[in-house]
């Protein structure tokens, strides 16, 4: 009775009401507009968000998450530039679609896609979260830091040019996490012997600078595109159209969850994924895919969204986030005096429950936004972007202000925003970081129980995880993650097909 | 997984390198936080993160040498890497924190925005102005009213106007 009372108070509190739906508009939107992240926006929310009570905080990141996984189809189907990297491979059929005067079925399809996609992934994250918790409290603390190594290094292989530049981000990223005082010892780190280092740098200033001044700065580069714009005609899809590829639709939200609560890995990938898998079993499709095959439009559409609450079940039960976003909202969670992991769900339900609750609700929110107000639409995204890139980083100047009213934490921010540009430009991932210096504590204190508890012995250590089942398969996923990445198996399997090149030329 | 480009990109070892030598000065500085003493000390496990950046830049460098150096460095790393937008976008933010507390929030941001948009959009000025007032208000409204986040005051006294209009308002009641 209790989780049912949690499970709905975001619909009948009306702040909390309001502030889910707020968030899915302007999701949809930020996620639309290119160069504005989703990442970006929770992580400079965020900071604006501490005085705030846990709940509505946590109302408006849903939202907009929920939101912004769906939005970027939008432009990626109208203008042919995905408006976040979940939605390139929608763009691939989504696109053809549009040239031939089918914008508004693209764009209804999707959203109605992208709202189921949402629920499979809600309700797997519903029933697998505390069956999945239950089993984590007897994880071994080298589980967990198996764990976290293991997702550093699949936002390394997948998403970056390499993997040796993704694992010097995520080594990075967990270095960064460790400066300050000692949390066990209070021996100082990385102090250089200032005070203001002691507590650490502040792991939000360095997500508004990584996420929102570098991309920032990078799309400046592009401040003269010119979009072309599309006619749109009937929004609401053909019921048939959702009957007839209910069964994709389906399995395609399967994989997005899978891949969405894997650590590390998110949307973008999952999306990816399912275009590929769309395109193995569709054998006749009524158009060929790459030239508006709606399978092509719909896979990728309902793995990402799905991908969400996929991403939930390793941050609610492990306190390991399933991608860039709920990293930055487990930084939130932090904050609130929350700490995620296998106890969560069993001292806090109602915080479990809500967030599920809350997440439908977005869903629902996304649903009925994503299906009107597509005039307003046009006109937002045709935002100059003279003013938009200024005001993203005076918010940014501002959120990274607000943490501790000092000026410091502002120079930190943009120090990282500068180094993250340069770290994109030159094909490192931003990703990896952000996941590093979250992670950074558990997988130190982890590291030390682990190896304290067999008496500093490395050869104990390696047979204790030998010899423990859960341990030795982590290990094994890891290793396998590495062989992935050698010439012999890449010559062998070729790349995986988890990039637009590959996907186009296959 | 993004494609790999054929060539070298401008700079490219020059900011490889420079990475390496960061790497190498915080394995030296982790090594100096308890040395080799114990497996579980404060220092082991920053050191083995160092070692693997350290390594992971040593492949990353040796497989970019291996790669053709592009034609043209210094037009390509101007038009590619350091555009003349990026620069003077990057100084008006410098600028901008410098004064952001001295200042106070809102003639700071005003004259950021100001001049960040004229230069973004090349010239019109009004326009820019115009644009300028508006965001101001919008941001200082809702982030300012609606989500109560402290802002650095300056020269402007506006918590004591704030609260002036309070209390006209609770006057009038």
């Amino acid at each position: 009775m209790d989780a049912l009372t949690y499970l709905f108070s975001s619909w009948i509190q009306p702040d909390l009401l309001f502030l889910t739906a707020l968030g899915a508009f302007a999701g949809i939107y930020i996620g639309a507009i290119p160069g504005l992240s989703v990442t970006m926006a929770v992580s400079i929310l965020i900071s604006f968000t501490f005085s705030w009570e846990v709940n509505p905080a946590l109302a408006l990141m849903n939202g907009i998450f929920m939101g912004g996984v769906y939005g970027g189809s939008r432009t990626a189907i109208l203008l042919n530039i995905p408006g976040a990297p979940a939605a390139i491979a929608t763009s691939l059929d989504g696109y053809p679609m549009a040239k031939k005067g089918e914008a508004g079925q693209a764009i209804g399809l999707s959203t109605v896609m992208s709202f189921i996609g949402g629920l499979v992934g809600i309700v797997v994250l519903a029933i697998a979260a505390p069956t999945i918790s239950e089993f984590a409290i007897k994880f071994q603390p080298r589980d967990y830091m198996l764990i976290a190594v293991m997702g550093i290094l699949l936002v390394g292989a997948l998403s970056g040019e390499s993997l040796a530049k993704g694992v010097f981000a995520g080594a990075f990223g967990i270095l960064l996490g460790t400066v300050g005082l000692d949390p066990m010892t209070a021996e100082q780190r990385f102090t250089f012997g200032s005070v203001s280092l002691m507590n650490g740098i502040s792991s939000i200033a360095l997500m508004i600078g990584m996420f929102g001044v570098s991309e920032a700065l990078l799309q400046i580069h592009h401040l003269n595109a010119q979009a072309v714009k599309q006619k749109i005609d009937r929004i609401v899809p053909l019921w048939g159209d959702i009957k007839r590829h209910l069964s994709l639709t389906l399995q395609s939200s399967g994989i997005g969850v899978i891949i969405g609560a894997l650590p590390g890995t998110g949307g973008d990938i999952a999306a990816l994924m399912a275009y590929d898998h769309a395109k193995r079993i569709t054998k006749n499709p009524e158009v060929p895919f790459g030239q508006g095959a709606k399978e092509g439009l719909i896979a990728p559409e309902s793995a990402n969204n799905a991908a969400v609450g996929g991403a939930y079940i390793p941050m609610l039960t492990l306190g390991i986030p399933g991608d860039a976003v709920t990293a930055v909202i487990i930084g939130a969670l932090f904050i609130h005096g929350l700490n995620p992991g296998p106890l969560l769900l069993l001292e806090k339900p109602d915080m479990f429950w809500f967030t599920v609750g809350n997440l439908v609700l977005a869903d629902i929110f996304m649903l009925i936004f994503g299906l009107t107000g597509i005039r307003i639409f046009t006109k937002i995204i045709e935002c100059p972007k003279a003013v938009l890139f200024p005001l993203i980083l005076l918010l940014s100047v501002v959120g990274a202000y607000s943490i501790n009213n000092s000026v410091a934490d502002v120079w930190w921010m943009l120090g990282f925003g500068v180094f993250g540009y340069f770290m994109k430009l030159y094909g490192y991932q931003v990703a990896p970081v952000i996941l590093g210096i979250i992670l950074s504590r558990l997988m130190d204190d982890n590291w030390r129980r682990a190896i304290i508890s067999e008496r500093e012995s490395l050869p104990d250590f390696a047979l204790g995880i030998l010899t423990s089942p859960l341990s030795a398969t982590l290990l094994g996923i890891i290793v396998f993650v590495l062989f992935t990445q050698t010439r012999w198996w890449k010559r062998r399997f070729g790349a995986a097909p988890t990039s637009v090149d590959a996907i186009k030329s296959n | 997984m993004q494609e790999q480009p054929t060539t070298r990109r401008p700079g490219e070892v020059v900011f490889t390198l420079i990475l390496l030598i960061g790497s190498l000065f915080l394995l030296w500085q982790a090594y100096g936080i308890s040395g080799f003493s114990a497996l579980s000390s404060a220092g082991a496990f920053p050191m083995a993160m160092s070692a693997v950046m350290v390594v992971s830049l040593a492949i990353i460098l040796s497989n970019t040498l291996r790669k053709p150096a592009p034609a043209a460095v210094l037009e390509r790393l101007r038009a590619e890497i350091l555009p003349a937008t990026v620069v003077v976008f990057c100084g008006l933010i410098l600028v901008y924190s410098l004064i952001l507390d001295w200042l106070g929030f809102i003639p700071a941001s005003f004259l950021f925005l100001l001049a960040s948009i004229t230069f973004l959009q090349g010239g019109r000025f009004k326009r820019a102005f115009g644009l300028s007032v508006l965001s101001i208000i919008c941001v200082y409204v809702v982030f300012r009213l609606v989500f109560q986040v402290v802002l650095p005051e300056g020269l402007i006294p506006e918590r004591a106007i704030i609260a002036w209009v309070q209390s006209l308002f609770s006057a009038g009641i």
